[in-house]
């Protein structure tokens, strides 16, 4: 093969491996997660199946020991409308959209997850304070975006209760 | 013997693994907005529809207004949102035990059809109809009040707007419109969902907001809506609390 060719076939692999694996844009996951169809959810079944039924919704321990924090994002508010955190503590935060394109702010700190109907996005986060952090949408969503807001309690790692794995923390109704 | 124990024990322990990981997830609603259920629900026959709601006029009126402000009005109902609340008393996932006993011979096509000719039904005033609305005008502060959650919400307790969901300047999806809808169901309803005794709502919107509206705040929306006051234009001119 001539070496012009090599070069050119070595400059595409190259590229191709950086394109698969960099963070897309405010999606805080690899870009092959979403080709893969890992990440795929149907909105309309959210409600009955998988891991963002009710039931699943908040604070919960992994069999590992870690946090994650499911939400839905939909008109107008993410739900649970308020979530219970430890501060100082690794958080997984997946999200997804029911309806139109959002996007989660916590207010006092740099992270955002854009939700997008029929993707789970994820970021890992960690709330450096106990605190009440506003979670507004920063995407225009519809007529009440404005108002869309939730708000993440964080407390300290001893006041945050110990879960079991499945085990579900909120501070909103349920 | 021991080989019986021995193989029916693992068994045993495999079955009962399985019937924990089987065990249902409590759902709301088990309405799915898919495009086949969309088209289902609003694909029904209203004149069909109109024979078949002949058994509910006793409660909710010859013309879809009913004339007790605890029972809804029916006209102009939205048709998925009708469908969805007809399907979730068959369920019971909707509790009330008038409508789950008079739902239970109804097919999804009935519903449908309830749906389709619900929806036709004018929601003009006429004085020759028993009915409940409009009713009384709510007091002045209740009246600002309930205007400003309607056309604002409360933005730094996340309450969106009521109008941006139940009308007239948007709607989603399932969202039933208010605008001739009587006070005390009003009321009802959103007590129900602030203290999670009505549950069927999709991904916990009601449960969420009602929750965070005062006990004052939503008798005043009820008397708001009841009175018929949303379908004029709205706007906070009140100083915030």
């Amino acid at each position: 093969m001539r070496s012009s060719t090599l070069r050119l076939v070595v400059a595409l692999v190259l590229f191709t491996c950086v394109f698969l694996f960099m963070r897309y844009y405010e999606f805080d996951l690899p870009v092959w997660s979403y080709l893969t169809g890992n990440n795929a959810v149907d909105p309309a079944l959210l409600h009955l199946q998988g891991e963002f039924v009710e039931s699943h919704l908040g604070t919960t321990r992994e069999l590992d020991g870690s946090l994650t924090l499911r939400l839905i994002a939909e008109q107008y508010l993410f739900v649970p409308h308020c979530v219970l955190v430890p501060a100082e503590t690794p958080i997984r935060v997946r999200i997804t959209s029911a309806d139109a394109v959002h996007l989660l702010f916590f207010a006092g700190t740099t992270y955002k997850l854009r939700a997008v109907r029929g993707t789970v996005n994820e970021g890992r986060f960690e709330f450096p304070h106990p605190g009440v952090y506003s979670m507004p949408c920063h995407e225009f969503c519809g007529a009440g975006h404005y108002a869309m807001r939730s708000r993440l309690v964080a407390v300290a790692r001893d006041q945050f209760p110990s879960l079991k794995p499945g085990e579900i923390a909120s501070c909103g109704p349920r | 013997m021991l080989v019986w124990l021995g193989l029916s024990v693992p068994l045993l322990v495999y079955a009962f693994m399985g019937a924990q990981s089987e065990r249902p997830v409590p759902t709301p609603s088990n309405v799915a907005w898919t495009d086949e259920t969309i088209e289902l629900a609003s694909g029904g026959d209203p004149v069909r529809g109109l024979l078949l709601a002949r058994r509910c006029e006793r409660c909710h009126g010859t013309e879809g207004f009913s004339s007790k402000p605890e029972i809804p009005n029916l006209a102009g109902m939205d048709k998925l949102a009708f469908w969805k609340q007809l399907q979730d008393f068959q369920a019971e996932k909707r509790e009330s035990a008038t409508m789950q006993m008079i739902m239970q011979p109804f097919t999804p096509r009935d519903d449908a059809d309830l749906a389709a000719y619900y929806s036709m039904l004018p929601t003009m005033p006429d004085p020759q109809d028993p009915r409940a609305f409009p009713g009384d005008t709510p007091p002045a502060a209740h009246g600002t009040m309930a205007a400003r959650l309607i056309s604002l919400g409360d933005g730094r307790r996340g309450v969106p707007p009521c109008q941006a969901c139940h009308g007239p300047v948007a709607y989603v999806r399932g969202a039933p419109p208010l605008l001739t809808q009587n006070s005390a169901y009003i009321l009802k309803q959103l007590t129900t969902f602030a203290t999670g005794i009505r549950t069927n709502d999709i991904n916990m919107p009601m449960r969420s907001i009602a929750a965070d509206l005062t006990e004052e705040e939503r008798k005043a929306l009820a008397e708001y809506y009841g009175a018929g006051l949303a379908s004029l234009p709205t706007g906070a001119t009140a100083p915030r609390r």
